[in-house]
């Protein structure tokens, strides 16, 4: 009988196995960021002689050195610079890639299909193949050691997969709103920004984060375009004390980790599933 | 003795805390088209899938051609379902749609395609075998998933609410074409639908469902001229029997006296074994009402509203006395009633209905 | 919806400006420069038009074969493995599971944070002599590896880096699975299939969308990854990290090479322009777009 009622019983067991598996990845995923974090709070010799993440002997020691840095700047100096040029950058880009958005979305453009494929190239485009080039224009500019060319360009909606982003949500929304906002005497900016804006606030968010985790994230940017220490972001901070200091002060460079990227961890857990979705419809939708 | 194709053993089955099958015992006898109707949320649709054994039963049996399986695999119960969404595979043609199981069972490739023509043939599907769902019509796409439970040759056919995907015109056709292929298959099955109209004209036995329970199992007819419980009265026929409130006047072994506001009216009854005064409900179907001859005893009224759909009318009356009733009226097309017109609506005692406090029906008529 | 094509032409403007300026004038001039002996530290002024010279110089450079074998290497392993395994933890976490939402968000995380230089400091300090892994092989008294000074090891910790970031890919693997209709699962266990064929059946051919963006995406991720082999293993030891973005940079930035590195990276241009045109090409093959909804009108009940 119990053969014929294993049925009965598979749904518990396969559960059992399935969470033991995800708990399993689970653990081992984060037990790097786990063990950044207990690090900091360890001393020197306790990183390079225990496995686990919990320090036998926490203390602050890392933080205070670490915040300091070796240069004649705090590390708050760093995020300070890492803020002025993500919030233009994210600003930027948000205020064009709507309107752009808008603009495709909704205007009988000539050679639209044609502009509509330019964008979509963009997403695919690789981007290392720019780099150089882009390097000389803005050395032309004058702009070298400038936040400028970090932030610039985003006015004029490059990311393509943003304005891809918000076409798709404004494709989707019913025209009756904005066709009776006209009927009401609003011109197509006013329909824009007081109708359409506040609707497709969730992808204008989803935007917003990606963007910020990206240039928070950025790297390759910054190190090519910035040459003074007194302008660098967290990113070339943590690269130059990895150069700069002894090797034995881990816990200092595991404590400004863990806080740079503590702002990033707070805005996901915050706002995940602006994060989840934003990644999802352009991909199950596109 | 006829063959009993399913049978439910007292049948549970809680979802968490919740119990949505109460207790089901049933017999589905081979050949039959049972139909399960009953409202949204009743447990028609889980009853179903746990015969299918896509859900398996908290307690009770289910035996299928004398086989228990209870906890059998979907595939080795000898059943076969038809989805309400169909559940084609879309990117399969309808020749590998409804071939799929063969080719799973490993019958020889000529066997499968031999076997899925025949099916395609007796659904005219012929000409379509090549396509893939997404280029069919919502009928066609209905008739591969037919053709793909056809083709199992199984004990039972399952249908969920095959036809509330379909607009009205294509949901006429298509109940006549599946009765028909009931008629020539001769095939046991069982019907899962929330429409009256599908399970009277298809079923060869109803099995109402509300809450959880059975209400009532029966032949169509029988479920229409004999309802077991109000709930089964309001539920079969359209539009639903009127039921206006009554208290017994006095009962003997062949006739049950109802006082009513406009006074008392006598009816051929037997075996109704309620106390004097008790408060019972008198059902009337609106087609057994009509505007009264002069001598009938009758109830008056108002009319309140005048429906007029050609080959018939329908009546809204406000009888008099009653507070908050009102009587819906089958008349002939023709008839010319206008509202705020008085008339006196009569009907044979014989039809009507008489069920007591807890809604159970009381006695028998032999109309 | 708006008739005026001036106006919608001045919505697009900031696009247009941006694509001509930021996008299809560097295009160009990178090839224009590849075909020049530019140097960083010169004006461009003095730059000498040299043909193919560039292209030339790369196949006989040991440096770039070395750095293509690595490069092709890394994406050849971390592509079809991180895609396998986004899809391997997807179908573990599609079930009716209420703490989804948790193990999503524990895999998803690093994907988000993967790309950032704090992450590949702790990598470097995780595979470094007497980082992390070591400890935990001593632990189990195995011996410590030299993960970072050896070049057969050295390519592991990058690769191990990017698959640990599975979780953006498995975020849409999951999406692609909870689009498929449960009925059909259902149908199939009533047909008699097993799960695994369910999984072969069904799961696979309707997933195909998604699999081709995950697949065009990550190609075009990995053969760009330079935080990695710059930050943690500097390309070495001996080049054996050495991916193509990282010469690129010290072609143009440490050796000034301006002209060889713009012919590099069109060479990596190229290479991925070609695989993202295969894969666009065989859509076809193996694609299946269910382009209309199969299900019909909206259920009754």
């Amino acid at each position: 009988m119990s053969m014929a009622n294993w049925r009965k019983y598979w749904p518990a067991v396969s559960v059992t196995l399935r969470y033991g598996a995800l708990i399993g990845v689970g653990f081992l995923m984060l037990y790097p960021l786990l063990w950044m974090v207990g690090s900091a709070f360890k001393n020197n010799s306790e990183i390079f002689s225990t496995v686990g993440f919990i320090p036998h002997d926490p203390t602050l020691e890392g933080f205070r050195n670490g915040w300091k840095t070796s240069t004649e700047y705090t590390f708050a100096h760093y995020l300070v610079n890492t803020m002025k040029i993500v919030i233009p950058k994210v600003i930027c880009t948000v205020i064009s890639s709507v309107i752009v958005a808008y603009g495709f979305a909704r205007f009988a453009i000539p050679g639209r299909k044609l502009w509509f494929a330019l964008l979509m190239a963009t997403v695919l485009l690789p981007k290392s193949v720019l780099l150089l080039p882009q390097y000389l224009m803005f050395r032309q500019f004058g702009w070298l050691d400038t936040y400028l060319p970090l932030y610039v360009p985003q006015a004029f909606a490059v990311e393509g997969f943003f304005v891809f982003l918000i076409i798709q949500f404004m494709r989707s929304l019913p025209r009756d709103m904005e066709e009776a906002a006209v009927m009401d005497g609003c011109n197509s900016f006013q329909v824009l920004t007081l109708v359409v804006a506040p609707v497709i606030l969730p992808a204008i968010i989803s935007v917003a984060l990606f963007q910020f985790m990206w240039s928070m994230n950025d790297f390759i940017q910054p190190l090519i375009y910035l040459s003074s220490v007194g302008k660098y972001p967290v990113s070339l901070a943590l690269k130059m004390s990895i150069d700069v200091t002894e090797a034995t002060s881990w816990n200092e460079i595991l404590a400004m980790s863990a806080i740079a990227l503590a702002p990033s961890l707070i805005l996901f857990f915050v706002a995940q599933k602006y994060f989840v979705e934003g990644v999802t419809s352009g991909a199950v939708k596109g | 003795m006829t063959k009993i194709s399913v049978r439910l053993n007292d049948v549970t089955k809680s979802f968490g805390g919740h119990e949505v099958i109460k207790g089901v015992s049933l017999d589905v006898e081979h050949g039959e088209l049972v139909v399960f109707v009953g409202p949204s949320g009743c447990g028609k649709s889980t009853l179903l899938r746990l015969i299918a054994g896509l859900d398996t039963p908290t307690t009770g049996a289910l035996h299928i051609a004398g086989k228990d399986v209870t906890y059998a695999h979907p595939s080795k119960r000898g059943v076969a379902m038809v989805f309400q969404s169909y559940a084609l595979y879309p990117h399969m043609t309808v020749e590998d749609n409804i071939g799929f199981a063969l080719k799973i069972k490993g019958l020889a490739k000529s066997e499968i395609k031999a076997k899925v023509a025949r099916a395609a043939d007796i659904l005219q599907l012929t000409p379509l075998l090549k396509r893939l769902p997404k280029a069919l019509s919502g009928g066609q796409r209905q008739r591969v998933a037919i053709g793909r439970a056809i083709v199992r040759e199984p004990d039972v056919f399952l249908f969920d609410e095959p036809l509330s995907n379909l607009d009205a015109s294509l949901r006429g056709q298509m109940r006549v074409e599946i009765a028909r292929l009931h008629a020539s298959l001769g095939a046991t099955s069982i019907y899962v639908t929330h429409d009256q109209v599908e399970a009277m004209t298809l079923a060869s036995k109803i099995v109402v469902l509300n809450g959880g329970r059975i209400e009532q199992v029966g032949a169509p007819l029988d479920l229409y001229r004999n309802p077991a419980n109000l709930f089964v009265a309001g539920f079969i026929g359209s539009p639903r029997m009127n039921i206006l409130p009554v208290t017994l006047e006095a009962a003997d072994g062949a006739s049950a006296t109802v006082a009513t506001p406009q006074g008392t009216f006598s009816l051929p009854r037997t075996g109704v074994t309620a106390a004097q005064g008790e408060n019972l409900s008198l059902g009337l179907r609106p087609e057994h009402l009509h505007l009264a001859q002069d001598d009938e005893p009758a109830l008056t009224g108002q009319v309140l509203l005048v429906e007029r759909l050609g080959g018939e009318t329908f009546a809204y009356v406000a009888p008099d006395g009653f507070e908050n009733q009102q009587l819906i009226v089958r008349l002939d097309g023709d008839h010319a009633v206008a509202p705020q017109d008085r008339v006196r609506l009569s009907f044979d005692p014989r039809r009507a209905h008489l069920f007591g406090e807890d809604g159970a029906a009381l006695g028998r008529t032999e109309a | 919806m708006y008739k005026n094509k001036f106006v919608g032409a001045l919505y697009i403007s900031p696009f247009i400006i941006g694509f001509v300026v930021f996008t299809a004038f560097p295009f160009l001039a990178s090839l224009i420069l590849s075909l020049t002996d530019a140097h960083l530290q010169d004006q461009l002024s003095d730059a000498h038009f040299i043909g193919l010279d560039n292209y030339g110089a790369m196949f006989r450079d040991a440096t770039f074969r070395k750095s293509l074998s690595v490069t092709f290497l890394y994406v050849f392993l971390t592509v079809p493995l991180k895609l396998a395994f986004a899809l391997l933890m997807a179908v573990l976490l599609n079930f009716r599971l209420r703490a989804i939402g948790l193990f999503r968000t524990v895999y998803y995380l690093p994907s988000i944070l993967g790309g950032s230089v704090a992450v590949a400091v702790v990598w470097r300090f995780v595979f470094a002599g007497d980082g992390l892994i070591n400890q935990l092989l001593h632990h189990l008294h195995l011996g410590g590896v030299n993960w970072l000074g050896e070049p057969s090891t050295a390519m592991f910790s990058l690769v191990l880096l990017r698959l640990w970031e599975f979780g953006s890919a498995m975020v849409v693997f999951l999406a692609g699975l909870k689009a498929i209709p449960s009925d059909l699962y259902e149908a199939a266990d009533l047909d008699g299939a097993s799960r695994i064929r369910q999984f072969f059946s069904i799961t696979l051919p309707l997933l195909t969308p998604v699999i081709f963006f995950n697949f065009i995406m990550q190609i075009v991720q990995a053969f760009q990854e330079f935080n990695g082999p710059y930050i943690i293993t500097g390309g070495g030891p001996m080049k054996s990290s050495y991916l193509l973005p990282l010469m690129i940079y010290e072609e143009a930035f440490k050796y000034f090479q301006l002209g060889y590195a713009s012919a590099l990276s069109w060479v990596l241009f190229l290479i991925i322009a070609v695989f993202t045109a295969l894969a666009f090409w065989s859509q076809s093959k193996w694609v299946f777009y269910a382009t209309e909804n199969p299900n019909g009108e909206s259920r009754g009940e």
